[in-house]
């Protein structure tokens, strides 16, 4: 389970992010953050070898537990939200209930 | 379906994706155009009976109905055959008056509507699905009846089904159905 979720522009700024407990948000925002660095070492170190297509999941950036399939069902969500013809790339991913509603299936419940 | 052989061989499949993107972006640039919500409806139903006006000529070629009796088959072969072909779904038919010229389309799913989880902001009266409208009318115009085709019920609005509502107008001899849709 998640305590944060964010997607990221290719400006480099966060189209959505939420995270569960409310206090230390900003420590999120900066791992978030931190986090495209490692990001982006990954794409280049794949570089001219084969590119597998679909695979966009580019694996743990930090070795924990396998996150696979949330990740997965996190692209699909996007891409319906993408689909949406009123969403205008580069918009807050604010009025899609349906990926607020898988967002939060995947976050830990902290009370 | 089945593919008898006097029906016209060519049936090309399209990526549904692609289709429903594609009527998206109509909608979405119909609403940079017009401000109004009616003036977009509008034009919807215009369009949609362009296309419904040719359409007819291709559904009466590929599913070789044969003559109708009454407006309540007619509307079995609108929902059953004509969207089934164009649509791949097949909405219920109910009949609203005694009188039995209106009648009510039920969709339960419309694949048009797929990414659209809801209206935007400020467009509330939008009828989304207006082609669909437009292209009911335009065909059953062009095998002479008249018809009102409009939505009743719109689950973007809110409501629990999707419902386009076609009203017959009496234009001719009761008994004078020509071969429908």
């Amino acid at each position: 389970m998640a305590v944060c979720i964010a997607v990221i522009a290719k400006e480099n700024y966060p189209l959505y992010i939420r995270s569960t407990p409310t206090e230390n948000e900003l420590k999120f925002h900066y791992m978030v953050h931190t986090s495209l660095d490692v990001v982006d070492e990954k794409i280049s170190a794949m570089g001219k070898a084969l590119v597998d297509q679909r695979e966009l999941y580019l694996g743990l950036l930090y070795p924990t537990k396998d996150y696979k399939v949330m990740f997965r069902k996190l692209h699909n969500s996007y891409t319906v939200v993408m689909c949406n013809p009123f969403y205008n790339s580069g918009d807050r991913i604010q009025s899609s209930r349906a990926f607020d509603n898988m967002v939060t299936s995947m976050m830990i419940q902290v009370c | 379906m089945s593919h008898p052989a006097h029906r016209r061989p060519e049936y090309h499949k399209i990526n549904k994706d692609l289709f429903v993107l594609t009527y998206g972006a109509l909608v979405a640039q119909l609403c940079k155009d017009y401000e109004k919500d009616e003036d977009v409806n509008q034009y919807l139903d215009k369009m949609g009976y362009g296309i419904g006006t040719r359409l007819v000529e291709d559904f009466l070629a590929r599913s070789c109905v044969g003559r109708c009796h009454s407006y309540s088959e007619i509307m079995d072969i609108i929902a059953q055959v004509a969207f089934k072909m164009y649509l791949g779904i097949t909405p219920s038919v109910t009949c609203n008056n005694s009188s039995r010229n209106e009648f009510s389309l039920i969709l339960d799913k419309n694949p048009l509507v797929e990414f659209v989880e809801e209206l935007p902001a400020g467009r509330s009266s939008l009828c989304y699905c207006n082609l669909l409208c437009g292209i009911i009318r335009g065909a059953l115009e062009m095998v002479h009846l008249a018809a009102d085709v409009t939505f009743l019920q719109d689950r973007l609005k809110g409501d629990s089904v999707t419902e386009i509502g076609i009203t017959f107008l009496k234009k001719r001899d009761e008994k004078k159905y020509r071969r429908k849709k």
